[in-house]
């Protein structure tokens, strides 16, 4: 019984993606939005740097995604964050939905604002590159 | 009541068998239970609950085994022997230190015998209620709410600091007899013999009913056994909600463990998810539709619809913001024991980390027999 719970939990917690598109198709849809080439050096830029903007408790993307987005990261209230580089985890960037969701609220938490077509085309260019 | 014991004339001899067997394995591993059992409830924390409640319990079992022997043991284990009247109790306080040497208990040691067998079947039976009520578990789980939890327990912390006064005059009364009869009384409960004097109070011998005895504590364990067993098998009333919902377990906790519904009253919940942009320092927005199914389960489910210790904690959240669970002054008071450190381990990482600590923490139960503070994992 409780072997079934900790199994249906952790099933439970992987998210149902719908692969509904690919981190190339979506490169090209946020630069196509931006009209201008995605850049993986700002996007590493962007990524690395604190900033000020947003919540005090995530200055930074690698606050929970670590500084290197080819191993796993970590929430604030411990729980393990898969690697966000499609590199490591394949499973990145394949929906749309669940995509946007996260840029919203990890945008919002991080800089305090919605990230642009560009910022989000630049950090997926560079997560595809590692 | 007492048999009258009788002034020894004859030989002095030092080799009057007083202690038999059973009662000498008896007191040792009566102390031996007993201190276990005071130190894993005064000075360990909730992880040792295990330790606690066999040693309880083995003190508790040897001490029914012993009432038994009280009516079917030999002569000096027996109560008729030992029970002193008013009067006996009297004639002994006024005789001072000029009291007759009694070869079995005196008149004062055998109240001290009485008020520790007493008081440790009293100390049995509020931890079984504790148990039953504070933590839902055992014989009485189903008998008792959770709010009678605190009550229950403090009526068992009560009884084990008068043991633990019993247990220094009980030291105290053996150090200053043995002092003023010049014997070591501790000693005799070792070998079981006495030094036998002119003048010293014997009682008439009487049999022992050895097979009537082991008849007699067998079925009182097996019974005890088979009830408790069954007991413990009562369905509980209002038992924290079974697993999450599909879609508690997709949205909250893709981010942290899944809080159980009963930890938070309704009113916090519904404060909690109508400001998701502001989520414990992020932001946690969800679709409207989303939003409203969560809080709906959240608030269905929440702590006045469940009979638990957790959920009695924090029943009476009325923060205007909702606070987290480890801002608490009832979750600070229930963590003293676990260091700073420990948080910050990479297995642990958070104090809202509940589930790090507590494998059963998404039952909603936190019970103490699930908590085991991992390891700090090598590099």
């Amino acid at each position: 019984m409780k072997h079934t719970l900790i199994l249906l939990t952790a099933l439970m917690a992987q998210p149902v993606l719908a692969q509904d598109t690919s981190p190339q198709a979506l490169i090209e849809q946020y630069s196509a939005a931006a009209g201008a080439a995605a850049s993986p050096e700002n996007g590493q830029a962007l990524f690395m740097a604190t900033h000020s903007g947003g919540k005090p408790d995530t200055p930074s993307c690698t606050t929970c995604h670590s500084a290197d987005p080819t191993k796993g990261g970590q929430a604030r209230t411990g729980k393990p964050i898969d690697p966000l580089s499609p590199t490591a985890n394949p499973e990145r960037f394949t929906d749309t939905k669940f995509v946007e969701k996260w840029f919203g609220r990890n945008c919002n938490s991080v800089l305090g604002r919605d990230c642009s077509a560009q910022e989000k085309a630049d950090i997926i260019a560079w997560l595809v590159s590692l | 009541m007492s048999d009258i014991p009788t002034p020894f004339e004859g030989l002095v001899d030092d080799g009057h068998p007083v202690w038999d067997r059973f009662i000498r394995v008896f007191h040792w591993a009566l102390v031996v239970s007993v201190v276990m059992a005071l130190a894993s409830g005064f000075l360990l924390d909730a992880s040792w609950i295990r330790l606690h409640l066999v040693s309880g319990s083995l003190a508790v079992a040897l001490v029914v085994a012993r009432i038994v022997w009280g009516f079917t043991g030999p002569t000096y284990a027996r109560f008729s022997q030992f029970i002193p009247t008013l009067r006996q109790i009297s004639d002994h306080l006024k005789a001072g230190a000029d009291h007759a040497r009694h070869i079995g208990h005196n008149p004062l040691g055998a109240l001290m015998v009485v008020a520790l067998l007493a008081l440790i079947i009293a100390l049995g039976v509020t931890g079984i209620a504790a148990l039953g009520s504070g933590l839902k578990t055992g014989p009485l789980a189903a008998s008792l709410t959770a709010s009678q939890g605190p009550l229950w327990t403090e009526l068992h912390e009560l009884a084990g600091f008068i043991l633990l006064g019993l247990i220094v005059l009980h030291v105290g009364g053996v150090i200053v007899e043995s002092r003023r009869s010049r014997e070591c009384l501790a000693c005799s409960m070792v070998t079981g013999r006495k030094e036998e004097r002119n003048g010293d109070l014997v009682a008439p011998p009487r049999p022992t009913h050895l097979v009537l005895a082991i008849l007699l504590i067998s079925g009182l364990v097996i019974g005890a056994v088979v009830t408790i067993n069954g007991l413990s098998q009562c369905p509980l009333t209002l038992p924290p909600v079974g697993p999450m919902a599909q879609v508690y377990g997709d949205v909250c906790a893709a981010c942290h463990m899944a809080y159980h519904p009963s930890t938070r009253p309704a009113a916090s919940w519904e404060l909690m998810m109508g400001g998701l942009g502001e989520h414990f320092g992020e932001d946690a927005s969800l679709p409207e539709e989303t939003r409203i199914e969560v809080a709906a389960w959240l608030t269905e489910h929440a702590a006045a619809t469940t009979d638990s210790k957790p959920a009695l904690l924090w029943s009476d959240l009325r923060e205007s913001t909702p606070v987290a669970l480890p801002d608490t002054e009832a979750w600070k008071r229930l963590h003293t024991s676990v260091d700073e450190a420990s948080f910050r381990q990479r297995n642990i990482y958070s104090r809202s980390n509940c589930i790090a600590c507590h494998a059963d923490a998404e039952t909603g139960w936190f019970s103490p027999f699930q908590i085991s503070i991992p390891k700090e994992p090598k590099q």
